[in-house]
């Protein structure tokens, strides 16, 4: 095999696979670190960001990554929803009490999803993309724009972190959420933003499959594990990391082809992380241990 | 409707609520007494669901198998793999604690649940085994799953006997001054790390059992059983809801899931025929909401644990610096 | 004590609900419709259901079975899992009182459903999509049937067809369940033992995002051709896009699975050129023609994958109903009598004629859409198949598979 047939079915797809567990993984990673728990609906939040994003690109006739911004919003809207509706009654229990609530939502997002949409493979775009070549490379357009939207967004998300007033509440809420309660934080502002984020990435994260492949009702649930493992993988709290994470995991997952037989290709995330947790417990950057 | 009916399926919901309530029990060993967070119980429930099938079974060509032992030699060799097993994950696994313990747990079963799906000559891969003997199968349909009632019930009666009595001696008091506070208890002089793969190997050793029992329930078992939805979520579920750390909440749990579970079928059946495809995705959602409401209005489950001695300071604090 | 209360509420709402589910009109012949509603198989589940209810509804508008009464499909969902499976057999028997059971889909569901509850209790299961070769060694009394036919004959019959045709070099991708599995392995031992190269066989697990590695592993055997045998609306769909997108191979042949309306839809027939799929079809082919035709009519897809089966399941188990004068216990027997091999032929939806000569107790034969359907000793069937291609209007028949 040569080098370019490795970049080119091996660690392309990776890439763009791993961008797409970033977009979720961030979101997973962001709760885990402000509100403490695993939020095992974020998979099925993906797979409503995306059928929003179907009904608008369907009903107005625009290209889905126009679309792209009203899946998010409306996807933040419904994870603040939830929240309000669901988890905030939970905030004072004991944290495994909201991971099972979640794992209900979760149902019901699906159920919800299945009822309005049915259960059909859909595509935004009919028909197919060949690659373009470029200096031997094959990528496809929408390869390109699924890495770069994921820098972008994640690069946004940062700069927001690291500069602005409620982005350091954020921060300061998930390095010490006693000392950040104290110095006059308001909690339930910093909860509301972590949902809008958390809900937005994972509509993106949902939308962008769809657009490299198809929008299934099951789509995000298979997702979820792998989301899982990158976030982890990164280290818990951090947004770097999560991205970081998302990209290994994809690529392993490809790569891990080559070694192993196919079927075993969904436990290479798997055989990352729990090597991971053994020589370096908090992740690739320094994360929380919880 | 007959009655008779009914009462058959009332025996039929009594054998899967033996049955899981046995995955309860072995979680709460786990979780509820050990605060070991537990993802994988699918993993547990593969390996004895396996190796009780493997050691019941005739023999069929091109899987190993043929040993057509009677099945308590299975269900006892089903509780010591999946204890067995349970080892050396937890020897690696039990160091992370919650959340990190959780997802290494998650992994390992989908790695065990991908070994049983592919490697044919250990686990016949995709297509699973079938055959395998069902103690008393050979009674009329009612009588026989009277009979099989009996003896999940009987194995349940006995698990909990055993498990409420270790939880009631010096093991069980210990486990829980590990659980609420473990540097207090290390300065005790305590094995911590040891106490906890005890408590890991019991746990899943009743969760190999629960395995063993369905697979003889069904007298087949396929990979399809051991997704993780169905045979690790769905318990977890049990446990939370019927009340971490007592276990009469575990079944309890168990029960009131399956009741809900079935209901919530018989409730969306009520809608006009058009809608009986729609109403299966209704179902979940009912399920769901069900699942919201009752950690609203009973968080701590629907039996909390017993406080034991005066105040013991509630388990609530000690969770949440996890 | 409130906990308790809380039970007891429980309780007693199940058995209200179960008492007011379970009062049917006594003049109804229930037949349970099991399938994989939620879970893995959900995008195929719906039209497999609606294809079985439109024999039901031929049936009743035809005057229905026995002494004109009614049958109605009580549908449950299996989930594609044996928890789901036996639980939804389960009140299929005892609540509903159901006659016979068309399904579950899954196998391992008709394993689990077959051997706790169906076998025990005496009720005839036809399952239109359970392929494994399992079912065919079931110690059942003979009540376990199925339309479609085991994973081994298609994959044989495709083999020496794609030999017979030219293709000696040929790489295989399948779905790790036990649909891809039986079927890649029949094709495999077949296709080598007639002299072809197998230059990739590899499995895959459902619902990943991205198969290119997988691809570009099995192109790297040199093969131009790519068997699947995986579903077209599900993983099966994802790995043809990329297939096709990134020219691993030219052309691709699947299984029944493949042949689905899903990828002519989403990646159009102009892209699909180079696709074949072999299917079972009746000798009798107008019996296709003809459920082609009332499924269309009744707003399905006659494309749909396991639509023919699950259509020939029901209108058969409509057959031995009648045939048996409504007896459970006669069902099985009923079941081979009707679909024999002689007789007056029977083609989908002939409900009246086929009443009229069971009443004068003359032989039929049924011709099912997805073949001729003579039950052998397991309760099996043996297939005809023939492989199809992407017309500009849907399927068409290339050639028959011997």
């Amino acid at each position: 095999m040569t080098f370019l047939e490795l970049v080119n079915f091996y660690i392309i797809p990776g890439l763009v696979l791993g961008s797409i567990y970033a977009l979720g993984a961030v979101g997973i990673t962001l709760v885990f670190a402000i509100l403490r728990y695993a939020h095992l609906a974020q998979g099925d939040l993906a797979t409503l960001g995306a059928f929003v994003a179907l009904a608008v690109v369907t009903g107005l006739g625009i290209p889905p990554l126009a679309a792209l911004p009203v899946a998010m919003i409306f996807t933040a809207a419904v994870a603040v929803g939830i929240d309000k509706v669901f988890y905030e009654h939970l905030r004072e229990r004991p944290k495994i009490v909201t991971v099972m609530a979640s794992l209900g939502i979760a149902l019901m997002i699906r159920s919800v999803v299945q009822v309005i949409w049915g259960v059909d493979a859909e595509s935004y775009v009919r028909g197919i993309v060949r690659p373009q070549t470029y200096f031997g490379l094959r990528i496809k357009d929408r390869e390109i724009y699924t890495v770069l939207f994921m820098l972008f967004l994640v690069g946004g998300l940062m700069l927001f972190l690291a500069r602005s007033k409620w982005g350091k509440a954020m921060r300061a809420m998930s390095d010490n959420p006693n000392l950040a309660l104290l110095s006059g934080i308001d909690n339930r502002k910093v909860v509301m933003l972590t949902w809008i984020i958390a809900g937005g990435l994972c509509a993106a994260s949902g939308v962008f499959l769809g657009i490299n492949t198809e929008i299934k009702s099951m789509m995000g649930w298979n997702m979820l594990l792998p989301m899982f493992a990158a976030a982890i993988l990164g280290g818990v709290g951090r947004v770097e990391g999560a991205v970081l994470g998302g990209l290994v995991v994809g690529v392993a997952e490809e790569l891990s082809v080559l070694v192993l037989p196919s079927e075993y290709k969904a436990a290479m995330a798997f055989v990352i992380l729990l090597f991971m947790l053994l020589v370096r417990p908090t992740g690739l950057l320094r994360g929380k241990v919880l | 409707m007959e009655l008779i009916g009914l009462a058959n399926y009332a025996l039929f919901m009594g054998i899967f609520i033996g049955i899981y309530a046995l995955l309860a029990l072995g979680l709460n060993i786990q979780w509820g007494f050990a605060g070991l967070f537990n993802a994988g119980i699918a993993g547990f429930f593969a390996v004895g669901a396996y190796t009780s099938a493997i050691l019941t079974s005739p023999y069929a060509e091109g899987r190993l198998g043929g040993f057509e032992m009677p099945f308590f030699v299975g269900w006892a060799g089903a509780m010591v793999a999946a204890g067995l097993i349970a080892w050396p994950i937890g020897k690696i696994c039990l160091r992370f604690r919650s959340d990190y313990l959780a997802i290494a747990t998650i992994g390992v079963a989908e790695i065990i649940r991908l070994v049983v799906k592919s490697e044919e000559t250990l686990t016949n891969s995709a297509r699973g085994i079938t055959n395998i003997p069902r103690p008393f199968g050979d009674l009329p349909y009612v009588q026989s799953q009277a009979a099989y009632l009996s003896i999940v019930l009987l194995c349940l009666g006995l698990c909990y006997f055993l498990v409420q009595r270790q939880f009631n001696a010096p093991w069980g008091r210990m486990m829980r001054a590990i659980r609420d506070n473990e540097l207090a208890a290390r300065a005790m002089g305590k094995n911590i790390e040891g106490r906890r793969l005890e408590a890991f190997m019991f746990g899943a050793a009743l969760m190999g059992l629960g395995g063993a029992l369905f697979a003889h329930f069904n007298r087949s078992i396929t990979p399809e059983a051991i997704d993780p939805m169905v045979a690790t979520f769905l318990v977890w579920i049990m446990l939370i809801l019927g009340g971490q750390g007592n276990n009469k909440g575990a079944i309890l749990g168990a029960a009131v899931v399956w009741i809900i579970w079935s209901m919530s079928e018989i409730a969306t059946d009520q809608l006009p025929a058009e809608y009986a495809i729609k109403a299966k995705y209704i179902r979940l959602f009912l399920i769901g909401l069900m699942l919201q409401l009752v950690l609203r209005f009973r968080p701590e489950g629907i039996l909390p644990e017993p406080t034991r001695g005066e105040s013991r300071p509630a388990q609530v604090s000690a969770q949440e610096k996890d | 004590m409130k906990s308790k209360f809380f039970a007891l509420a429980l309780a007693g709402g199940l058995l209200a609900a179960t008492a007011l589910a379970g009062a049917p009109a006594h003049a109804d012949v229930k037949i349970g419709l099991l399938g994989g509603v939620s879970g893995p198989i959900a995008a195929m589940a719906p039209a497999m259901i609606d294809a079985a209810q439109l024999a039901f509804q031929q049936v009743n508008e035809q005057g229905g079975v026995l002494d004109g009464q009614k049958i109605v499909g009580a549908v449950g969902d299996s989930a594609c899992s044996p928890q789901g499976g036996t639980d939804a057999a389960t009140k299929a028997v005892n609540i509903e009182g159901v006659t016979a059971i068309v399904g579950p889909h899954c196998s391992g569901a008709v394993l689990a459903a077959a051997g706790s509850v169906t076998i025990p209790a005496g009720v005839t299961v036809v399952t239109p999509s359970g392929t494994s070769p399992e079912i065919t060694g079931l110690a059942d009394n003979d009540t376990v049937f199925r339309t479609v036919p085991s994973d081994d004959f298609q994959g044989r019959a495709l083999a020496r067809t794609l030999k017979a045709e030219g293709y000696s070099k040929v790489a295989v991708a399948y779905i790790n369940n036990d649909y891809g599995t039986g079927l890649a392995n029949a094709f495999k031992s077949e296709f080598e033992a007639q002299g072809g190269e197998i230059a990739g066989f590899a499995a895959h697990e459902d619902g990943k995002a991205s198969y290119r590695s997988n691809l570009a592993d099995l192109a790297s055997g040199g093969a131009d051709t790519l068997v699947i045998f995986d579903y077209g609306d599900g993983t099966g769909l994802t790995l043809l896009r990329q297939a096709l997108e990134n020219g691993f191979f030219e052309k691709f042949i699947g299984g029944d699975g493949m042949k689905s309306d899903a990828p002519i839809k989403e990646l159009g027939a102009e892209n699909l050129t180079t696709f074949y799929a072999s299917s079972p079809v009746g000798e009798k082919s107008d019996a296709l023609n003809v459920f082609n035709e009332a499924f269309k009519a009744a707003g399905g897809d006659p494309d749909a994958i396991f639509v023919t089966t699950s259509y020939d399941a029901a209108f058969l188990l409509a057959l031995a109903v009648e045939k048996a004068g409504g007896d459970k216990a006669g069902i099985p027997a009923a079941l081979r009598a009707v679909s024999s091999g002689e007789g007056e032929a029977i083609l989908p939806g002939e409900w009246k004629k086929a009443k009229e000569l069971i009443a004068a107790g003359k032989a039929i034969d049924y011709k099912g859409a997805a073949g001729d359907l003579n039950f052998d000793q397991a309760g099996d069937v043996p297939g005809a198949y023939s492989l199809f291609k992407v017309g500009a209007n849907g399927f068409e028949v290339v050639s028959e598979m011997k």
